[in-house]
């Protein structure tokens, strides 16, 4: 009864959403609203006012810096509020379920683990470095060099995870997304201009693309290495449980 | 043709959503939801949106599904208990 | 409009009914079970369902990926980069919420024992 009620209720909804979408504009063509303002704009004038051949990155970075500056400080309040809940893990206190397991971890899953990591790692570094010219960021390179720690971490062990990705390391690494932020932040209030400006005109001509490369640069490193590290320590906090 | 292409992960993408409402059990229905992130990837791609097909691959597909079958091995494994 | 006409727009919409569908699944999913988990898997398909939604209507037939440089003709065109710059935030967000309501999850059920939210009702 009550979930026939639910059901009908969620019906009228979708019918509602349905003829709504009769309503918006036919679906990959260039004369909708969205596309005809502001991105011919950003299609044309972003190489060279945000200086990433990528445009979304150049989007994220320039043109909506202050909001992913807030994003950043997101994900780092998310890592406080998940160990404000479960607290740290201590390489003397805690172990993990799959460690106390029985069952032997399979021989084909540890060395094809063992094989790819490096190339996993190196992968997640070649995209953060690269995110101004091809697909990638900060956040893509964060989330798969985060996801290459949980997987080493699965495939051998919590504790040698733990001794590999050291906490006084994770610590301070962890914050390095919105610190990068300010750090380039900052060297624009030195010229008298707005905070995260990377166009620094009060240096020499020749070097200002330079410098700008480099402000960019220092932001997805930060964003990378303080992501994955962000994910690191969320699974290492949610995955220990206690030693007997 | 792409676009028959697009339908069809589409409509994958609505099958996997139906599986992982349908699925009694968390655990296979975490790794149905991880088939739904791989499938969402895909989607990205064809909507020319490379950067978040690498995102979505490695966060949805991997560390929500992951931060999941940890929850899951925490707590209980069957949905009704 | 006529009937073929709406048919038309749906098939030429097609990932916006989807997106509005996955939308209703993530909601019912929410709504009527009662696992915490289950609900947060809900959420998360929702979640998913508004970026689908977002991306595709920045979608241009036959667009390019937004990327500029050597070896792209001028004349080339590119899809809407900014859903995509959007939703790319978005997708990391919604996993650091997912850890935290996790996080929480867990030590609900240390504390109460359990993660139906009918029997969580009743717990005083």
């Amino acid at each position: 009864m009550k979930k026939g009620v639910i059901i009908f209720a969620l019906f009228l909804l979708w019918v509602l959403l349905v003829a709504a979408v009769i309503a918006l504009p036919p679906m990959g063509s260039s004369e909708t609203p969205a596309y005809t303002h502001v991105v011919p704009r950003y299609l044309e004038k972003e190489v060279e006012e945000g200086g990433a051949n990528n445009i979304v990155t150049g989007i994220i970075l320039n043109y909506r810096g202050y909001d992913t500056m807030g994003e950043v400080t997101v994900i780092f309040t998310a890592l406080i509020c998940v160990l404000a809940v479960l607290g740290r893990e201590n390489i003397k206190r805690h172990t993990s379920k799959v460690e106390l397991s029985s069952v032997e971890k399979s021989v084909i899953v540890k060395s094809v683990v063992r094989l790819l990591a490096p190339f996993i790692i190196l992968f997640a570094l070649y995209i953060i470095l690269h995110g101004a010219e091809s697909p990638g960021g900060g956040f893509q390179g964060g989330a798969i060099l985060g996801a290459s720690v949980i997987v080493f971490t699965l495939t051998f062990g919590f504790t040698l995870g733990m001794k590999k990705f050291p906490l006084k390391y994770r610590t301070i690494l962890e914050s390095a997304g919105p610190l990068s932020f300010f750090i380039s932040g900052v060297v624009a209030l030195f010229c008298g201009l707005n905070f995260l400006t990377y166009m620094l005109p009060c240096i020499n001509h020749a070097y200002q693309d330079l410098v700008r490369h480099l402000l960019l640069l220092i932001i997805e490193i930060g964003i990378g290495i303080g992501g994955g590290t962000v994910i690191g320590s969320i699974f290492f906090a949610m995955e220990k449980v206690e030693k007997e | 043709m792409l676009r028959s292409l697009d339908i069809l992960l589409l409509i994958f993408l609505l099958v996997t959503a139906i599986g992982v409402v349908r699925t009694k059990d968390l655990l296979g229905a975490s790794i149905i939801f991880s088939a739904y992130s791989l499938i969402m990837a895909i989607v990205w791609q064809q909507l020319s949106a490379p950067d978040l097909a690498l995102t979505e691959a490695a966060v949805g597909a991997g560390v929500t599904t992951v931060l999941f079958l940890i929850a899951i091995g925490r707590t209980v494994r069957r949905e009704d208990e | 409009m006529s009937p073929a006409e709406i048919l038309n727009k749906l098939t030429v919409n097609f990932n916006y009914v989807v997106a509005m569908t996955l939308f209703i699944i993530g909601l019912y999913t929410i709504i009527s079970k009662p696992n915490l988990i289950k609900k947060f898997m809900g959420l998360n398909i929702m979640e998913t369902s508004v970026f689908l939604f977002v991306v595709s209507s920045g979608a241009v037939m036959g667009g390019k990926a937004p990327i500029v440089g050597e070896g792209v003709s001028p004349g080339t065109v590119f899809v809407n980069p900014i859903p995509q710059a959007l939703i790319l935030t978005g997708i990391v967000v919604a996993m650091s919420t997912t850890a935290l309501a996790l996080a929480l999850i867990i030590k609900l059920y240390e504390q109460c024992g359990t993660l139906n939210a009918d029997k969580l009702k009743e717990i005083k």
